[in-house]
């Protein structure tokens, strides 16, 4: 396995909250550039934390968290964080966007707080703004007045595509989406996935798909169950 | 700066709490300047009661107590001066001029002052301006005119030529009148904003005439009495006055003027600085001005304080916004420089709309309170005083905003990227 086509890779990772038992026991996992990665699990079987580790909002207990071969575990939190909004985009379930803001506004947000997603952005579209507006058009919406609106103004399966399109912006290595799609319905699914597998690849970002809608694996390159990947066994509620 | 627009953003979202909060700091703002404003003209005024005045000469007592009398009409003298001893001093070589003063009697509450007609052309008020006639003249020969002060002649609606008579005593409501001998208005002088507003004027003869008749201090019996007549025809020259103001040729020789009063053998005297009594009055009455400045600093920090429980209050429900802040790689410190930023742009903006509202405030009320209380509040520029106020007010509220930023960048670090609420 080459090691520069290795995205992420987790060694031996451990984690317990603070005076807990260990939440998290995973041998290994590796996500390759450029992957689609389908990672099931049941809710309230550690997801959360995992994105949350991947992400470099909490510190691994033990073991190796490397992303695009750095240990995140050796950096600051400071660092971590700079770290992850450079090379990581978000699309949560729902409520991802700042209601006050608009739509352009919301897709322009990372590149605020990322210098080499902005320079990226305006490398390749020649302005932020102008990423924002050609991102949001490929993901059908390219309405300019729809732009400058509200983002709460929006429908729920417009919302997750404006939250894809900041996800997207100034490509990131990788896309990390927290059940994207529970919101919407069938066929709304379906559509937003062909989407964001486009602009996956177009972006070359590697996609980290965790959802518990076994329905929807087919379309990944690979699939992982949490349930087999994690050694700590947890009663399952219900 | 960007995150400024955020927070601005944020704001406008929130806006009926917001303006709610920032109309609160500005009410309270513009209270305090207010109040800082009214207490710096207050003193003005209050120091520019007399100018030009060296030295104020009264029958031995305590100098508080004579210049509220001889300045202020407030009060009583304790006794009087004889009639020879003010032409003593009068004459001292180092005395430019002195104006008798007498006083005793009252009209509807404002006080009578018997003088010389060197009243109106040596007494200075404010910067050395000196007293101004806006219609008719000083009295004359004939001891029954007499002079309004402007307030007088406006609250009792007097013109000029208007007879009025004047009571014994300094009662608003006097049993004894003069009524057998009215005087009449020859003149009404400008405003002041001084307690000359507050008197009438008439010469020592006119005060002397008043009483000629009376004996150990009661009207003359009937059928004694004189009437004006006849007084018109007497020797009206006046045995005691109460006090006297004097203006010296040279400032350097108040002193030595001052102890030789106070040594005066004739009978005892006392000679005062008006400045310094004024200071020490002052200081008399700066307990209630400071009070007055403590209760306004305490109202700035209720407003501030409902600044941050609104800003606190508003956390909880902010916690979403804050975790898509940092999933889009806004740091801990982002969040709570956001809080900090919210806090000081709400201050600000209340700073700013409690200046506005205070020179509303001062253009709408200035000539009643000018008329009524005889204080000039000018429009002017704030001072430095009360811009490192503002700024004072600026500092504490940045200081109040680190506590929900540090709430906020706790919670921050606690939510992380994704709450499920």
């Amino acid at each position: 396995m080459n090691m520069t086509s290795t995205l992420i890779s987790l060694t031996d990772l451990g984690f317990a909250w603070p005076g807990q038992n260990e939440l998290l026991d995973i041998p290994s996992l590796t996500l390759q550039r450029g992957e689609r990665l389908f990672l099931s699990g049941p809710s309230g079987s550690g997801k959360t934390t995992l994105l949350g580790l991947l992400g470099g909002v909490q510190k691994a207990s033990r073991g190796t968290v490397m992303l695009l071969n750095q240990d995140l575990g050796a950096m600051s939190a400071s660092a971590r964080d700079r770290f992850r909004v450079d090379h990581t985009g978000y699309i949560f379930q729902q409520f991802n966007l700042l209601p006050f803001l608009s739509v352009r506004e919301n897709v322009e947000l990372p590149c605020h707080f990322s210098k080499l997603r902005s320079s990226r952005a305006r490398f390749r579209h020649g302005s932020v703004a102008k990423a924002a507006t050609e991102l949001l058009g490929h993901l059908g919406l390219a309405d300019r007045d729809l732009l400058e609106r509200r983002a709460d103004t929006l429908s729920i399966g417009q919302q997750q595509r404006v939250a894809a399109a900041r996800a997207l912006i100034g490509q990131p290595a990788l896309v990390i989406a927290d059940e994207p799609t529970s919101a919407l319905d069938a066929d709304s699914r379906e559509r937003f996935l062909e989407l964001l597998f486009a602009e996956c690849a177009t972006a070359e970002s590697s996609l980290l798909f965790v959802s518990h809608d076994q329905s929807l694996a087919k379309h990944f390159d690979r699939t992982e169950s949490l349930a087999s990947l994690n050694r700590v066994k947890r009663e399952m509620e219900n | 700066m960007y995150l400024f627009r955020l927070a601005l953003a944020s704001l406008a979202n929130r806006r009926f709490t917001a303006l709610l909060t920032v109309f609160t700091i500005a009410l309270s703002v513009c209270l305090l300047l207010a109040v800082e404003r009214v207490r710096t003209e207050a003193r003005t005024s209050f120091a520019n009661t007399i100018s030009g005045t060296d030295l104020i000469v009264g029958a031995r007592s305590g100098s508080i107590n004579l210049l509220l009398y001889s300045v202020f009409r407030i009060g009583n003298a304790t006794n009087n001066i004889r009639w020879d001893s003010y032409e003593t001093i009068a004459k001292h070589p180092q005395v430019k001029w002195a104006i008798p003063i007498s006083l005793g009697d009252s009209h509807r509450g404002y006080r009578v002052m018997g003088t010389s007609t060197d009243y109106f052309s040596h007494y200075r008020y404010g910067r050395k301006q000196a007293l101004e006639l806006a219609q008719g003249r000083a009295f004359a020969d004939d001891p029954f005119e007499v002079v309004l002060g402007a307030e007088v002649a406006e609250a009792l609606h007097y013109k000029l030529k208007d007879e009025l008579v004047l009571a014994h005593g300094i009662a608003t409501i006097s049993l004894v009148k003069h009524a057998d001998k009215p005087f009449h208005v020859v003149g009404i002088l400008k405003r002041t904003g001084t307690p000359v507003d507050r008197t009438l004027h008439i010469s020592l003869s006119g005060m002397e005439a008043l009483h000629v008749d009376w004996k150990n201090g009661m009207p003359a019996r009937k059928g004694q009495g004189v009437s004006a007549e006849q007084v018109r025809a007497m020797d009206l020259q006046p045995q005691a006055i109460t006090a006297m103001l004097l203006g010296l040729k040279s400032r350097i020789a108040t002193f030595a003027l001052q102890r030789e009063i106070n040594e005066y053998r004739g009978e005892p005297l006392l000679a005062i600085l008006p400045g310094v009594a004024l200071q020490e009055l002052w200081s008399l009455m700066s307990t209630a001005e400071k009070a007055l400045f403590v209760v306004s600093l305490f109202v700035v920090l209720t407003g501030l304080i409902g600044m941050l429980t609104a800003i606190l209050t508003s956390l909880n429900e902010r916690r979403r916004e804050m975790a898509i802040l940092r999933s889009v790689g806004a740091r801990p410190i982002h969040v709570a420089g956001l809080l900090i930023l919210e806090a000081f742009s709400l201050a600000l903006a209340g700073v700013a709309l409690g200046l506005g509202l205070l020179y509303v405030g001062i253009a709408l009320a200035q000539g009643y309170v000018q008329a009524n209380y005889g204080l000039y509040l000018p429009l002017s520029l704030p001072s430095h005083y009360d811009w490192s106020l503002l700024g004072a007010i600026l500092c504490a509220a940045l200081l109040m905003g680190c506590i929900p930023a540090w709430r906020a960048y706790r919670q921050s670090l606690a939510d992380g990227l994704s709450i499920h609420l």
